[in-house]
């Protein structure tokens, strides 16, 4: 008897997601299938989105073997990013981290400025990650999206503590915006409900948080794993979104990656590739060679 | 269904200090209020109660027992408590209560022998809680067989499969079904057996707020596949109506759910939306969020 391989089609749909606008437009999400899962009924139409993660101040503590692709740039963020387009990105990541009230707590105006001057200077779409101060993300991100009106930027972390705000300022000025959670189902869909009373679905990115291989990449995987396969087999429309992993970061800063390089880069690569299995549309990275390393190994 | 009234608790702090002082008004005003709401019985719930055990046991329940002629559910895990407890009442009372761990089947399942008392035996094991509806029955069959060599029929046992948070990560949801389906399953395995349920624990983590429509909503939904009794605040009066069949539209609502029916919402109430939601919620028909009603 001739094996007939079973085949799923599902009824729910990641929604398509629009970011940056002319020649910088990229499109995210659009499965219908599980991650990767070609095999059944469906498809997955948008690859990956890759970027580099940029920080709006000098690192203070970076390892050697972590900026040195980067040279003397690391202290002007433009030319940062200009570099970083160099590296083959799908989009940059910019990290507002000197207004963190703890860091700098730099002004909402000149973060604004920043990011105004960036997306005039660089040719990809721009990520804007806030300092994640829930209180100070709400004059930084508003500011943010009202000076770059039109772009529509990529901008969060919109948590529930600051949705209402955050989430208008993104609604208003034509954005989309990053909704994060704790690493929790449950907490993400309700935030996922509550935004989107007011914002349309499809101007929200899943961010759950990623945790490091090592560090509880545990949690991360089956939570993307979960949110995929609930939108996708259940049809739940709050949690049809795509997905942010926004982890090098998290790798760079653990005891493995600061040791050596080659460590370094594996521990990033595979806490990318592993997040990208269960099922995350964007990867969010920091050293150009682990990007590298990720489209060789899934060929993207 | 033989509700079994849980506000003796004492995490409570009101009955905690009321215990602690003797302060015997506290405590009988809410087995007046829980009689009067048509409790079935009333649970005490003394937690481990490592002071004073016999003299403070003593003295809760003859000073509940003045106050309502309901039988009590004397609710702790320390065996010396429940001794003492049980030596005091009048009427039948409940153990609550017994597992498959081995202290307790060395220590309580023979109290229940002793004071030919009804008891509630959860599917704990010295393993933990069985995961699956499987595991939990195998648990189940093996320490009511237990109880059956010491001299404890079937009909004296009332069986709890522990119910768990549905708010918790995911697996709550899973638990909620599971539930369930033990319930409906556990006549066939145990013929005789009663059944029981800390009804409130479902809505655990939940805002206060949206905790008695997830309890009321199980209930009914138990109640359904043969839930014989529940661990439940009888001061809920539309938890009482359900159980007393005043409200047979949403009863049938929460039923249709139940049998995965897509039910149209546009031609319901508000309230009978509600209990459609919560259904589905615990049908595990949608992913639980805080705001599942707002969807």
């Amino acid at each position: 008897m001739e094996y007939k391989a079973p085949k799923e089609a599902y009824k729910g749909l990641v929604r398509e997601v629009t970011i940056g606008k002319g020649d910088k437009t990229l499109k995210v999400g659009g499965e219908n299938i599980l991650p990767l899962h070609f095999f059944d009924e469906g498809s997955l139409p948008n690859p990956p989105i890759f970027a580099l993660e940029v920080l709006d101040i000098e690192p203070a503590d970076r390892t050697p073997h972590l900026i040195e692709p980067f040279g003397d740039v690391i202290s002007d963020p433009i030319k940062w990013a200009k570099k970083c387009e160099g590296f083959g990105v799908d989009a940059i990541c910019l990290a507002l981290v000197s207004t963190d009230p703890a860091e700098k707590d730099a002004s909402a105006d000149g973060a604004a400025q920043l990011v105004k001057r960036m997306v005039g200077e660089i040719k990809k779409t721009l990520i804007v990650y806030g300092s994640g101060d829930e209180k100070k993300d709400t004059e930084v991100l508003p500011k943010v999206a009202q000076v770059c009106a039109g772009e529509n930027l990529l901008i969060g972390p919109v948590q529930k503590e600051n949705f209402e705000v955050v989430g208008k300022a993104i609604l208003d000025n034509g954005h989309v915006a990053i909704a994060q959670s704790p690493l929790d189902i449950n907490l993400l869909k309700e935030l996922n409900v509550k935004l989107c009373k007011f914002l349309p679905p499809e101007r929200v990115i899943i961010d759950p948080l990623s945790s490091s291989l090592g560090y509880g990449i545990e949690y991360s995987f089956s939570l993307i794993e979960r949110v995929k396969q609930i939108g996708i087999i259940t049809k739940d429309s709050m949690t049809m979104m795509p997905i942010i992993a926004n982890l090098g970061g998290e790798c760079w800063k653990t005891k493995q990656a600061k040791e050596n390089k080659t460590q370094g880069l594996l521990w990033e690569g595979i806490t990318a590739l592993s997040l990208y299995l269960a099922g995350a549309n964007i990867l969010v990275l920091r050293h150009p060679e682990t990007l590298k390393l990720v489209r060789e190994t899934i060929g993207r | 269904m033989i509700i079994i009234g849980e506000n003796i608790h004492v995490i409570a702090k009101d009955v905690s200090v009321a215990i602690r002082e003797r302060n015997a008004k506290v405590i009988q005003a809410l087995a007046m209020e829980q009689t009067g709401a048509k409790a079935d019985y009333i649970d005490l719930n003394v937690g481990p109660m490592k002071k004073d055990t016999e003299e403070t046991m003593k003295w809760l329940v003859n000073c509940v027992q003045e106050a309502t002629d309901l039988p009590l559910s004397i609710d702790t895990m320390n065996p010396v408590a429940m001794e003492a407890g049980l030596k005091f009442c009048k009427k039948r009372p409940l153990l609550n209560s017994a597992s498959g761990k081995s202290d307790s089947k060395a220590q309580m399942l023979p109290l229940a022998k002793k004071y030919n008392c009804d008891v509630v035996i959860s599917v704990m094991t010295d393993k933990g809680m069985p995961p699956e509806v499987e595991t939990k029955i195998e648990s189940i069959m093996e320490t009511v067989s237990h109880a059956n060599e010491l001299g404890i029929p079937n009909e004296d046992c009332w069986v709890d499969p522990i119910i768990l948070p549905v708010s918790t990560a995911g697996e709550g949801q899973k638990i909620a079904v599971g539930n369930l389906e033990f319930i409906k399953i556990l006549q066939d395995v145990l013929p005789g057996v009663k059944s029981t349920v800390g009804l409130s624990n479902v809505s655990n983590g939940v805002p206060p707020h949206l905790r008695p429509i997830l309890n009321r909503t199980y209930l009914v939904m138990l109640g359904r596949n043969g839930l014989y009794s529940a661990i439940a605040d009888p001061l809920d009066e539309e938890l009482m109506s359900f159980m007393k069949g005043e409200l047979p539209q949403i009863t049938d609502l929460i039923y249709r759910t139940m049998d995965g029916e897509e039910i149209d919402l546009s031609s319901l109430s508000q309230k009978e939306v509600a209990y459609v939601k919560t259904a589905k919620v615990l049908m595990a028909q949608t992913l639980y969020s805080d705001a599942w009603l707002e969807i």
